[in-house]
């Protein structure tokens, strides 16, 4: 691993620790207070990190994450920023560097795509488990093989129980907020957990979109200093993650799954206060469109959801009483949230963007969760699996309307035709 | 929520989840007691370097090698008196079996051991008061008899004296010494050093030499039995003949004898064509010293061929530098005389053998006679001593009084040196005269005489070599031989400095022993390894929490740390049950800490300072930490431990 150390002009190096910019950085950011800047989802990733005013980056690069760390190598050689950034040889040394960073009592980010995701694997319950609230900023790449740049939400899902909080932004916009909401809640101390914020590749992380910039005050206001309460300090020596007895293994994952459930009414509370101070407010966990006196609904995460409404705009022209909702959570995924959106729909058609190879609907992932969540609702729907926009392809209004099409009959037939449907490969 | 309600019995609760506190503190132990992960425990068991082992005083060399590294001369010249009262003569007269032996051989080349044991001796005789004395109880009132004031004689006496007796050594020359001063010549082993290490032994009190007084005839095996116990040390200084005709013409004489009397600084005569007869080391110590003495040549004539000589490699080469010539695989077969003086000798190739009772028996080579002209013939083929005022059934012909295993003679009179083992080492008979001091001491104490304990010796594939870094060895320095070839006195092999003797020391692998090198105590990923006593290298193994991963053996340089089946020990349920570090040769060790030291202080330093920058505001700094470094007691509202009431807004 190299640290990467870039020395101020007149060779000095300037002595800012954690809580402090450097004033080139708070120069830019009064700049910055109140525009509007066209931002691709990279871009709005690493803009947050620099408001976050974060003190340790790990990079490894691949695509398409990489313009976010490009960005910030970028911020840092231009006295911007004032942070340690470690280009790691690999994702798994990568998300460790960050772990022992976060673990220290700095602010960690760090990132990655498809198989760098996956690689870096052994690390996740590492560093949820030692309770460590660090970010890793994914934006979305199909897995290995063939070879390919596209967006496929597998890379991230792998790592859905793992104990990190994890969420899907549609925008630009909603990926600076999001980076910045995931950080404030992950480092409450009611919470304690590392945060995945994820983007669609392409679709979201390399289209620009416009992005408000808040001042500093704002965001230090909304996000104060990281404290961890047990940073590893010589003089104070404490273990984190050390090996235990078997006996010592449930209650370590029952405050694990406590942390996770406690971290629901933190979100709300979180996304409120966000909306207090920014003036964007944010549903907590379920974007609800068009849901009301809807029979049938898409569900759907991440920037697909665009297309989505309008093809609904589109459906709801011709008389389709369809809604959609969005998940912008999906760890803790929000049961009671999802039920109360679909609480008046009869069939639910659930968009997977992802790979769940074998699982209980031979589909995707996201729809035995959502039936899982459904199946104690008091209208309990005729859920089915939509597999779509896999490999990166968009997925068209016209296979929007295929869906919607598909789950009318299921509400006239009174059952779902298939447990998965391969958009594009049927009739 | 499926929380609610959860509840963690007390005995299961960590102060905060998935922290703990580290098993370097004994609440980290009790929380995680993986010791019983263990299959090998790590031990510090200690084997004896070979060394150590090869000498046959039982010098603690790697313990004194350490502390000459570490420059505590008096603490190495302390240790060496355990166990040899005259490091000053071995230091320069030893054949060093220890350095035959040394394990450094296969990794480069031996410690030159000797070298330092006589810097560290000399250190000793230089010292104003000999420090050893203070050491010595008071004397117990009992006297032990022994004969001869030689190495095994001095060295009874010298460990006599440590136990607490007082000593009579009866020595038959007007000068004590024995073989050192009659045998060895003065440019071996200068005459004021060996005067010197007598003198020192003296001071100690205790100990008397009655000079001029022989066995046999001043004082009688009878005389000798009144004593509490006695210790015969006579040696072997009569030369053997050799019976060939014209070996009574003048002008041929003993070799042992020669050395004697030039030894005694009597006047002695040798011409200018010297022959030596015989194969050994004093053929060469002789021939060596006619050359000296008469300014001539010298060759040594023997049965061995080239490579069956004996005489040690280093004297060998020494002795060609300053001109000895060499005539092996030959026999003196006539001494040629004029006018009943010698003239020359007729010498024949001829092969070493033996007969049935593996004595030397020349097999001569017809045909190859060829006379040669000579004017002195020093014989130096072995030696024998005078035993006939024994009891007939105490010695046996070739001059050697017989002994039980433990060199007892009979009732308390033991036996040590050459007069019991033949023409040995010096070093031999020192360990002799130890030995005996021990067992005398038993019998006196009404205590059994036992074998001596076996010993587990570290070899070479036992040490990690790959710690070692290749350093030659510092060869001593020598006189030049056209310089020292025309004297008596000067002394051809020269001393170290102090700075080679260091150097030197610092080569030593401390084969099997743990010289506290920490290396155990830095690789260990378990923070199993302790030094309760960081000044004296011993460590010991936190048994409640090493998972037996073996690191530590493996990167143990000396070989002392090994595995030992869990199941060797006596109570398997049980992993705090054996202490497991100890290292017999107190405080040697563990000079190299202060790195570790440094660095742990400097990375707290590092870490005070960067909490000290500036705040804006003057708030607390981040983290939460006080300027002081403390953490503040923030805890987690969802980690405590008390029930789970999952009803937080």
């Amino acid at each position: 691993m190299t640290t990467v150390h870039v020395e101020e002009a007149g060779g000095q190096r300037p002595a800012y620790g954690p809580g402090l910019r450097t004033p080139a950085g708070e120069e830019r950011l009064n700049g910055l207070a109140g525009t509007r800047k066209r931002l691709n989802g990279c871009a709005a990733a690493a803009y947050a990190a620099l408001y976050a005013n974060v003190d340790v980056i790990t990079a490894y690069a691949i695509r398409p994450y990489t313009a976010i760390m490009m960005n910030l190598a970028q911020f840092i050689a231009d006295g911007i920023l004032d942070a340690e950034y470690i280009h790691a040889d690999g994702e798994h040394a990568q998300l460790s560097a960050a772990f022992g960073a976060g673990s220290c009592g700095a602010r960690a980010f760090t990132g990655s795509s498809g198989v760098g995701v996956t690689y870096a694997y052994e690390m996740y319950s590492i560093i949820s488990g030692a309770r460590i609230p660090i970010q890793m900023s994914i934006a979305d790449r199909t897995l290995d093989p063939p070879g390919d740049f596209g967006s496929e939400h597998t890379d991230a899902l792998c790592t859905r129980d793992m104990g990190w909080l994890m969420g899907w932004a549609a925008t630009p916009q909603e990926e600076f907020d999001k980076s910045l909401l995931a950080y404030a809640i992950g480092e409450d101390p009611r919470v304690l957990l590392p945060q995945m914020v994820v983007q669609d590749g392409y679709f979201v992380s390399h289209i620009s979109g416009e992005v408000d910039m808040p001042s500093a005050e704002q965001v230090d206001t909304f996000l104060p200093p990281y404290r961890l309460p047990f940073p590893l300090d010589p003089r104070q020596p404490l273990s984190h993650g050390p090996q235990i007895h078997p006996s010592q293994g449930p209650p370590l994952q029952l405050e694990r799954a406590r942390a996770m459930e406690d971290a629901i009414p933190v979100i709300r509370e979180k996304t409120d206060e966000f909306a207090r101070v920014f003036g964007r407010q944010y549903p907590h966990f379920v974007e609800e469109y068009r849901l009301d006196d809807a029979e049938i609904a898409i569900v759907i995460s991440g920037g697909h959801s665009v297309t989505c409404r309008a093809a609904i705009n589109r459906l709801r022209e011709q008389g389709v009483k369809i809604g959609m909702a969005r998940l912008l959570w999906i760890r803790p995924f929000p049961s009671d949230d999802l039920r109360h959106a679909l609480r008046g729909v009869r069939a639910v058609g659930v968009v997977e963007t992802n790979l769940g190879l074998g699982g209980p609907t031979y589909g995707g992932i996201l729809a035995p969760d959502v039936t899982a969540a459904m199946y104690h609702a008091s209208n309990r729907p005729h859920i089915t699996s939509f597999m779509a926009g896999l490999g990166g392809e968009t997925v068209p209004t016209a296979e929007f309307e295929w869906m919607a099409g598909k789950l009318g009959q299921a509400v006239e037939r009174g059952g779902v035709e298939k447990a998965a449907h391969w958009v594009g490969f049927e009739d | 929520m499926s929380v609610r309600g959860t509840r963690i019995p007390p005995h299961l609760q960590l102060p905060i989840a998935g922290v703990t506190p580290p098993p370097t503190e004994k609440e980290g132990q009790r929380l995680f007691p993986t010791g019983n992960f263990r299959f090998f425990r790590p031990v510090y068991k200690d084997k004896t370097p070979p060394c150590n082992n090869a000498c046959p005083t039982g010098e603690q060399i790697q313990k004194y090698l350490d502390f000459v590294k570490h420059e505590r001369y008096l603490d190495g010249y302390l240790t060496i008196m355990e166990d040899n009262p005259m490091p000053s003569v071995t230091g320069r007269v030893c054949y060093h079996p220890c350095e035959t032996a040394c394990n450094r051989a296969e990794h480069d080349e031996p410690i030159g051991i000797r070298s330092v044991e006589r810097f560290l001796g000399d250190y000793g005789l230089d010292l104003p008061e000999e420090p050893i004395k203070d050491t010595l109880p008071p004397l117990n009132g009992t006297t032990v008899a022994i004969v001869g004031s030689g190495p095994a004689g001095l060295a009874a006496a010298y460990h006599l004296r440590r136990r607490g007796y007082s000593s009579v050594i009866f020595e038959a020359l007007d000068k004590p010494g024995g073989m050192l001063r009659a045998g060895i010549p003065h440019w071996h082993l200068p005459e004021e050093v060996l005067d010197a290490e007598i003198a020192k032994l003296l001071s100690l009190g205790g100990i008397e030499i009655r000079t001029s007084t022989r066995a046999g005839q001043d004082i009688s095996w009878d005389g000798l039995r009144n004593y509490a116990a006695a210790f015969l040390a006579l040696g072997q200084d009569v030369g053997k003949r050799l019976p060939v005709e014209g070996i009574q013409s003048r002008g041929v004489g003993g070799g042992l004898e020669f050395l004697r009397e030039t030894g005694l600084g009597r006047p002695v005569k040798v011409g200018r064509e010297v022959l030596v007869i015989g194969g050994g080391n004093t053929a060469s110590d002789a021939a060596r010293s006619a050359i000296r003495l008469g300014g001539g040549a010298a060759t040594i004539v023997s049965l061995e061929s080239e490579e069956e000589l004996l005489i040690v490699a280093e004297d060998l080469e020494q002795a060609r530098e300053e001109g000895v010539l060499f005539s092996p695989g030959t026999s003196l077969v006539r001494v040629l005389s004029e006018n009943g003086h010698v003239t020359g000798a007729v010498l024949c190739d001829a092969r070493l053998a033996r007969d049935d009772n593996s004595a030397v028996r020349p097999e001569l080579i017809p045909g190859t006679e060829r006379e040669v002209v000579c004017d002195t013939i020093l014989v130096a083929i072995g030696q024998v001593q005078q035993l006939d005022w024994l009891p007939e059934h105490l010695s046996d012909s070739s001059g050697i009084i017989t002994a039980d295993e433990h060199g007892r003679v009979e009732g308390n009179i033991l036996v040590g040196g050459d007069v019991m083992r033949g023409p040995s080492m010096v070093v031999d008979a020192l360990g002799d005269g130890k030995r005996a001091a021990r067992d005398i001491d038993r019998l006196l104490t009404a205590q059994a005489l036992t074998p001596e304990p076996d010993v587990t010796i570290m070899p070479y594939e036992g040490l990690n070599s790959a710690y070692f870094r290749h350093a030659p060895r510092i060869e001593a320095p020598l006189s030049p031989a056209a310089e020292r070839s025309r004297s008596q006195k000067v002394e051809v092999t020269l001393a170290y400095s102090e700075e080679q003797a260091v150097a030197e020391a610092d080569r030593c692998m401390s084969c099997g022993v743990c010289n506290g090198c920490d290396n155990c105590y830095i690789v260990c990923p378990d923070v199993s390894v302790l030094r309760d006593a960081r000044e004296n290298g011993h460590y010991s193994i936190r048994t409640t929490y090493c998972k037996g991963c073996l690191v530590c053996v493996q990167e143990c340089p000396t070989g002392c740390l090994e595995k030992v089946p869990e199941m060797d020990f006596d109570a398997p349920e049980d992993v705090t049950r054996m202490e497991t570090a100890f290292a017999p040769y107190d405080g040697a060790h563990a000079e190299q800490s202060a790195f570790t030291k440094q660095l742990i202080e400097d990375t707290i330093a590092e870490y005070d300072a960067a909490r000290r920058q500036p705040v804006p505001g003057g708030g607390p700094p981040p983290n939460g930490h006080p300027p002081n470094g403390r953490p503040q007691n923030v805890k987690p509202q969802n980690l405590r431990n008390e029930d789970h009431d999952g009803g937080r807004p």
